[in-house]
């Protein structure tokens, strides 16, 4: 791993929110750098910030104060244009829930990024059919997301990911919803693009197996940094952590 | 080993270890390196996408067409309803002053049937004249000359041919001045009566004055009642018009509601859409665009069907109410089109705008908060 070409580093990142009349901190000052190339995972209880943090890497939020540069650039204050750039072309997410656009088939799901791109339905449907084909539903492309099952309907949101060759991928407990097997599956894949296309992989998670493979594990407890670890100074028990 | 095991999670994933190939060629995941600017989509590939949207969410596109569809029904009844009450009200009152006016016709040379007369049309004829006219051909005259006009059971003749023989001369038409001179026309007549629709009109000709001492010149209106009767209308006709000002402006508020509320659910019920579309690269003028590319579709489209409902209900209520005929015969289809067009770009025009907060609301939201909503 190339430690000194940075893809994103957060500086001082706050987020403060408005739940009715009481605010709420959700990032206290979270400053770190994160690799091209790395798999990183983020840990932390629920509550603790870390999604937060996570939609400040992928563009999706806007800190309270602090900074995300994203490729060397103040990321919140490019325009919106070069903003929707870097979430089409750079970064692939894949959710807990999915967030696939439900009206739409599988096939114009993974499309849908190609043709936000600017790419011709033709070109996207074709280039989308053979991502889904390789994430083994190449039988399923013209299904709505409901017609799918839970592992299916995320084999879909990782196409859809993956569809513009991104370089960085955000996954927010991309196994949270599924069951062991399919998880298990969906880690190896993450893991392979990060080996095989030097994508730097982002997730957070409570899975013990995700941490496992990662290079470096980043603790977040009440919005900040609580450690930062390579992944071979961290002892993983599998049995307890489940 | 480790190949083994790579194979067997290439079964058991139906082949998502291909994923190694998802690169159009190997590591070509985006190394690009500066940070490049979204494109602006075309107007249709938005347009195939609202389209697309309509109609896999048929059902709740239909729950906020009939919201339109209700609106304009009820602004297009209400128009089609004001016209189809003047156009009969209009249609009685003309037969009302031709029954008045044939008496008078009656009271000078007696029964019409058997006899001669002379009709001139100055100018364009009132309904009323019209009705009368058809009273006079229905009761078969024996010789009804014309000149001015052309119509079925009217000869045609010419100024110095249209009085010979004619116990009466007609004159109807709302020009003030007759381009002949009443001498000529009443040449030939057995007795020289001119009934009159204008008492002030003028005629040509030099011998103008003394042709009409030795003409009787009467009215076919009794001059006062007329006026009466002109005011009375005009009254009418004024406070018709402030009734139907303020129904259509109730009928128009109660459409923006129906139609905005509508509009709202369908863009607070999609947040989360609107965040994933965000997430992967949409810009705010893409979703904006598309949220009024859909309300404009579902407001032509509810529009229509209003303009058709609207107008087809009270033309059956009115229709088993008065008879048909009489609806039919009196409704001025002129002004019937015009109201179906004005209410079809009403419903259009308040759709889109009553579409534009809940879609700016929308375009503007942080993806995160719009992925965060459980609406």
């Amino acid at each position: 791993m190339n430690k000194t070409s940075i893809i994103a580093r957060a500086k001082d990142v706050t987020r403060r929110y408005k739940l009715g009349e009481e605010i709420v901190w959700a990032l206290n000052g979270i400053s770190m750098d994160i690799y091209e190339g790395e798999y990183l995972s983020i840990m932390g209880p629920s509550g603790s910030g870390k999604s937060t943090f996570f939609n400040m890497i992928g563009a999706l939020d806007i800190p309270t104060t602090g900074t995300i540069e994203f490729m060397g650039a103040d990321l919140f204050a490019l325009p919106e244009e070069k903003q929707a750039w870097i979430r089409c072309n750079k970064i692939g997410y894949i959710f807990q829930t999915f967030n696939l656009v439900m009206v739409m088939t599988a096939l114009e799901n993974v499309a849908l990024p190609m043709i936000l791109q600017g790419a011709t339905l033709e070109r996207a449907h074709e280039r989308a059919a053979e991502v889904l084909k390789q994430v083994g539903l190449g039988h399923r492309i013209t299904h709505l997301p409901g017609q799918l099952s839970g592992g299916q309907r995320q084999r879909v949101a990782i196409a859809r990911a993956l569809v513009n060759a991104p370089a960085v991928i955000l996954a927010d407990e991309p196994t949270g919803n599924l069951d062991t097997k399919i998880g298990a599956e969906i880690i190896e894949l993450l893991k392979r693009l990060q080996t095989e296309h030097k994508v730097t992989v982002i997730t957070a998670t409570h899975d013990a197996k995700m941490l496992d493979i990662s290079d470096r594990i980043a603790w977040i407890r009440d919005g900040k940094l609580e450690r930062l670890e390579e992944r071979a100074n961290v002892t993983i028990n599998m049995g307890s952590m489940h | 080993m480790r190949e083994k095991k790579q194979r067997m999670a290439e079964r058991d994933t139906g082949g998502s270890a291909g994923v190694a190939t998802v690169a159009p060629q190997s590591s070509i995941f985006n190394q690009q390196s500066s940070i490049g600017s979204q494109v602006r989509l075309p107007f249709r590939t938005a347009f195939r996408i609202s389209v697309q949207g309509i109609r896999i969410r048929l059902g709740r596109s239909l729950v906020t067409v009939s919201g339109v569809v209700l609106g304009i029904a009820f602004l297009m009844s209400n128009l089609t309803g004001q016209l189809i009450k003047n156009g009969v009200a209009a249609k009685r009152e003309a037969r009302q002053q031709a029954t008045l006016m044939a008496a008078m016709v009656r009271a000078e040379i007696g029964d019409v049937r058997d006899k001669n007369l002379a009709v001139l049309v100055c100018g364009t004829l009132r309904p009323y004249e019209t009705e009368l006219l058809s009273t006079i051909v229905a009761a078969k005259p024996a010789q009804l000359r014309g000149l001015g006009l052309t119509q079925e059971g009217v000869t045609p003749a010419t100024p110095s041919t249209l009085g010979a023989g004619a116990g009466v001369l007609l004159v109807l038409g709302d020009a003030p001045s007759g381009a002949f001179a009443l001498e000529e026309l009443t040449q030939g007549m057995t007795q020289k009566v001119v009934l009159e629709a204008e008492a002030a009109r003028t005629y040509a000709g030099k011998a103008a004055l003394e042709a009409e001492a030795s003409a009787v010149r009467r009215e076919l209106f009794f001059g006062a009642q007329h006026e009466q009767q002109k005011a009375r209308m005009a009254k009418e006709a004024q406070q018709a018009h402030a009734r139907t000002l303020w129904i259509v402006v109730i009928s128009l508020l109660v459409t923006v509601i129906g139609v905005s509320n509508a509009l709202l659910m369908s863009v607070t019920e999609r947040f989360r859409e609107i965040g994933t579309m965000k997430c992967l690269g949409a810009l705010s003028s893409f979703i904006r665009l598309l949220f009024l590319i859909e309300s404009s579709l579902i407001g032509a489209a509810g529009s229509l069907m209003g303009v058709v409902a609207g107008a087809i209900l009270p033309l059956l209520a009115y229709g088993f109410t008065y008879s048909f005929v009489t609806v039919l015969g009196s409704l001025p289809y002129g002004w019937l089109m015009l109201a179906g067009a004005g209410s079809a770009v009403v419903g259009t025009l308040l759709a889109v705008l009553a579409a534009i907060y809940p879609a700016t609301i929308a375009s503007r939201m942080l993806p995160a908060s719009a992925l965060r909503s459980t609406v």
